[in-house]
């Protein structure tokens, strides 16, 4: 079968998983954009919703910023590294890569539970702070927002993980490129979430 | 035959008459259609053609008939969109003269009316509120009555069949629509909308009748009313 | 992999392939068996319409809430596990590498596991019929607050919500959706990147652009929808508030989720069927696909239009009566287009040399009952009269002549057009106009009176009309029984269907490798295909119409043939 796949040649020579990665992303971003959309709906009927916001933790939220904009930056060198077949280097990019997304989901852990910590949860049908319950929903979108992103930080790293195995033994190179793909979408989603729910106050 | 019933609001009539209104459009354009469709079936039956033309259809002259039929539905749809702009904006925006008014809530499974009491306010204590399955709803001939619709637990939606108007209600909104009747009776209030189990039995009535008979029901019920509220 | 594919296993071959032909097979067997499912359910309550009471034969004692998730599960079921395996993953399967030219799809152990994926949704959906309060019985539409803590117990434990018939559904429709969306980078993919030398854009079968454009619209709208379904299965099992009125959510905000879906949705079901029809018509009528070009502009232009009419699916649920005013225009709009691709069909008959054969009659039949689905949703796009209309039997009148044709009429087209293809055997030609007339007459039996039914002013979803004296009369009365033996009727036929389709497999006579004349390149590989589709990748020349072209005698010229 292999030569008979030889034979149907693409016609506008794309390789097929980094198509399959641009719909993959157009997928995702049009479920993060249903979910975004929704959220600033709700933010713009609601200008209270800010007295929440304020709780938002901004400085750890910059820090992750910077930390995911490294990683991306590291997975571009990866990237480079893996079309000149320095696997090395690869190993080496894309090790800082993972140790950038896990660096990420420290400081939200810290974060999250400081929140959790306050009372701010999930589903928290009344506050201290305010009393005011309308409020809450604030918190049920920053989480879902926030934990639906951490979800994709955690598969991006499956994703570089795996694409880092196969790099060690100098097999499928491309698929740096295509975790590289992912990785960049989790940042660009976090460049919409870090002034919607840490900078508009 | 009549496929309507019985139209008793002063708008109800404009809706039944764009059924036929658009009815003359899409009929027309499905018979064109289903003409276009099943003649070929006949004159060019196998037996009776030697060989198909070869038409891609591809070329301006020849696209241009389908192109023709798609502007003249076109243009049908918009003479319909305008001809019902008028009914649309009669039903949903409220006219100027309020004459009643009553809170009609929708909750599982029955329709709630709240009066407004002797003050002739809506929202103040002494309003009077009717929350039982089958009550009646009390609305004077002729009068723009207006209901300010809510819905305490799921989405339910005000369906007064024999005055054409439906709207949904909504939990957290109040919406408010008018009805004007022109005819004395006991009319149904369904519920349009899937609620629940009960969405099968949500019904109610509205009375229409004359000024003085609402006057002399208004009267008992906050008698009625006081005397509860007195015990 | 080799080329010495004869020697897998039962297990591989039909079971864990990950060959297209049986992947298709696969969704197509599923959505048929789930179809028997929802049409056991529009059995069990139109029986209860028309015999309000009686103990329904092969069932029992329906009750109310029994009813409510009947019909709301017969919705559910035809649109997400029958029309959209059957129509979009099912031809999308079998049509798309066979038609472009190629061996499989881009990516075959993704699309095996899309359909087992599939599989597990469809198995979700069923078992929630069995979890304690029965499936979810509140509309397809899942509106909150009644799909999220109107339901059942307001504040479950974690465990308990998550297996409540709404949570369940919505799972499940989650699942789907997943496994939908792998199967759909799939065709893009496979269109895109896997065509054979010389099968240029313009050289692909309609069906294969129609598939690909309605999987992009299911793409594009379907986001939304799942950040939706989460937001409410967290109201549900975790007591967020999202679509919570008391809590500051919005239940119109799910509306608009779901309607931005859904309304692409119905085309997404539209478009194979009509991609069936310009595969059918050319070849029955001996002649060019009339416009072809011009209808994948349409279709690409509807496609754009589809995504901002949706909206006219709540212009009673409390919108902004200017915002109904913008969609009311946007759904005129995107009648245009549709309008030109139903014409351009009709005109690919004018002029032409007709065969009357099975696979026509079916296409001519979608054609004529789409016509009155299309018409009459000239009433229902006019906001005035969809006051009324809304929530009745109008409405349910006027989808299903909408959906019915797109879902049984297109693959049934589909059916008989391509299952000598696919199975190397001929059908009985008689038990098929059996069951097409059969179809054909009782649908619009169970359909028609249905449409006096809404303008009397039935509202849907009722479980017995006794209680409503106003409308609770003849002839409405009469009408629900035509409606229900004939619907009782309609599903017996299919009956004729099934034993065509198992006998001809079995002993069929054996079909000849193009009985129809057709130029695409499915009708060169072998019947049945073998695993790889063709001995040698072909070669494309020409677009796929060439029908009674002026340089042959022939009235065909497959794609294939060097000129």
């Amino acid at each position: 079968m292999e030569n008979q796949r030889s034979l149907s040649v693409p016609i506008l020579r794309v390789p097929q998983g980094r198509m399959a990665m641009w719909m993959l992303i157009a997928g995702e971003l049009m479920i993060f954009g249903g979910l975004i959309a929704c959220y600033v709906l709700y933010r713009l009927r609601f200008p209270e919703w800010a007295d929440q916001a304020v709780h938002t933790n901004t400085l750890i939220g910059a820090i992750n910023t910077i930390v995911l904009l490294t990683s991306s930056f590291t997975v571009v060198k990866a990237h480079e590294a893996a079309n000149k077949l320095d696997i090395g280097k690869v190993t080496l990019w894309l090790s800082a890569s993972i140790g950038g997304g896990l660096l990420f989901l420290v400081f939200k852990s810290i974060e999250y539970s400081t929140e959790i910590g306050h009372g701010f949860t999930f589903a928290s049908p009344t506050l201290q702070t305010s009393g005011d319950t309308i409020g809450s929903l604030f918190w049920s979108f920053y989480f879902f927002l926030t934990g639906l992103h951490g979800l994709h930080v955690i598969v991006g790293m499956i994703i570089m993980f795996l694409a880092l195995l196969n790099a060690r033994k100098g097999q499928k190179l491309y698929r740096v490129e295509l975790a590289g793909m992912y990785w960049h979408m989790v940042d660009l989603i976090w460049i919409f979430l870090f002034p919607l729910l840490y900078i508009a106050k | 035959m009549n496929i309507f019933p019985e139209n008793v609001s002063t708008y109800g009539q404009g809706i039944d008459q764009l059924f036929w209104l658009i009815l003359v459009f899409a009929g027309t354009a499905f018979f064109i259609s289903l003409f276009i469709l099943l003649y070929p079936l006949y004159k060019n039956h196998h037996s009776r053609v030697k060989r198909a033309s070869y038409i891609t259809g591809e070329k301006k002259s020849q696209f241009f008939l389908v192109a023709v039929a798609m502007c003249i539905l076109a243009l049908s749809d918009f003479i319909i969109l305008f001809a019902e702009h008028d009914t649309w904006e009669t039903i949903e925006s409220l006219p100027k003269v309020k004459d009643v008014e009553y809170i009609v809530i929708g909750r599982q499974w029955n329709w709630a009316f709240t009066y407004p009491g002797p003050d002739g306010k809506l929202g103040t204590s002494d309003d009077v509120v009717i929350d039982a399955p089958d009550s009646e709803l009390h609305v004077p001939l002729n009068k723009n009555a207006f209901f300010h619709l809510k819905a305490k637990d799921v989405v339910h939606s005000f369906f007064v069949i024999n005055t054409r108007l439906k709207q949904d209600c909504v939990p957290g909104r109040t919406i408010t629509r008018w009805i004007n009747f022109t005819k004395q009776g006991k009319y149904d209030i369904s519920c349009a909308e899937i609620c629940g189990v009960g969405h099968t039995r949500m019904r109610n009535f509205i009375v229409v009748e004359s000024q003085e008979k609402y006057n002399h029901y208004i009267d008992s019920l906050y008698k009625q009313h006081s005397a509860v509220a007195g015990n | 992999m080799s080329n010495t594919v004869h020697s897998q296993s039962f297990l591989r071959k039909y079971i864990f392939s990950t060959d297209h032909k049986t992947i298709g097979a696969q969704y197509t067997i599923t959505g048929l068996v789930m179809a028997a499912l929802g049409g056991f359910l529009a059995y069990v309550f139109r029986y209860n319409l028309a015999f309000p009471g009686d103990a329904i034969p092969l069932f029992g004692e329906l009750t109310a809430s029994q009813y409510n998730t009947f019909i709301t599960c017969h919705g559910m079921i035809m649109v997400f596990w029958v029309g959209m395996p059957i129509l979009v993953a099912g031809l999308g399967n079998f049509l798309i590498p066979i038609m472009i030219g190629t061996d499989d799809m881009a990516f075959p152990k993704l699309n095996m596991m899309s359909y087992w994926i599939f599989l597990f949704s469809a198995i979700v959906l069923v078992i929630s019929f069995f979890v304690p309060g029965g499936a979810f019985g509140g509309g397809w539409t899942l509106y909150p607050p009644l799909s999220a803590n109107g339901y059942l117990n307001p504040n479950p434990s974690f465990f308990k919500a998550l297996f409540y018939g709404n949570s369940l559904m919505i799972i499940s429709v989650a699942l789907e959706f997943t496994s939908l969306l792998m199967g759909g980078i799939n065709f893009i993919v496979t269109t895109i990147n896997r065509r054979a030398p010389g099968m240029t854009p313009w050289r692909i079968p309609l069906a294969v652009w129609m598939i690909n454009i309605a999987t992009v619209i299911f793409m594009f709208s379907v986001g939304p929808l799942i950040a939706g379904a989460f937001m409410l299965l967290f109201d549900i099992v975790l007591g967020s508030g999202f679509f919570d009125p008391s809590r500051g959510g919005d239940p119109i905000l799910f509306q608009h989720l779901f309607w931005f879906f859904g309304h692409p949705e119905v085309y997404v079901l539209l478009l194979p069927a009509l991609g069936v029809l310009g595969e059918i018509f050319p070849v029955f009528a001996r002649k060019p696909l009339f416009a072809y070009k011009i209808i994948v502009y349409l279709t690409i232009v509807a496609a754009i239009l589809s995504v901002v009419v949706w909206a006219h699916h709540q212009f009673i649920a409390g919108i902004d009566p200017r915002m109904a005013t913008f969609f009311s225009v946007a759904t005129i709009l995107i009648s245009i287009p549709f309008s030109g691709i139903f014409l351009a069909f009709m005109a690919t008959l004018w002029g032409g040399k007709i065969r009357i054969e099975l696979p026509m009659i079916w296409a001519l039949g979608f054609i004529g009952l789409f016509l009155v689905g299309g018409f009459t949703g000239l009433f229902l796009g006019s906001n005035a009269f969809d006051i009324y209309a809304h929530d009745t039997y109008f409405i349910v009148a006027h989808f299903h002549y909408t959906l019915f044709p797109s879902i049984f009429f297109g693959f049934f087209a589909a059916f008989y057009y391509w299952f000598p293809k696919f199975t190397g055997k001929e059908l009985n030609k008689t038990l098929g106009y059996i069951h097409f007339w059969g179809t054909f007459i009782f649908f619009n039996f169970v359909f028609f009176p249905l449409f006096f039914n809404g303008l009397g002013g039935q509202h849907r979803r009722i479980f017995n009309y006794g209680m409503f004296d106003s409308i609770n009369i003849e002839p409405y009365i009469t009408f629900e029984k035509i409606a229900t033996i004939s619907a009782i009727c309609l599903i017996s036929i299919q009956i004729v269907f099934i034993f065509n389709f198992i006998m001809s497999w079995m002993s069929g006579k054996k079909a000849a490798r193009n009985p129809w004349q057709a130029n695409t390149l499915e009708w060169l590989a072998g019947s049945p295909p073998p695993h790889g589709n063709f001995d040698n990748i072909p070669t494309v020349y020409r677009g796929p119409y060439e029908y009674s072209a002026p340089e042959t005698d022939a009235d065909y010229l497959p794609q294939n043939v060097q000129p």
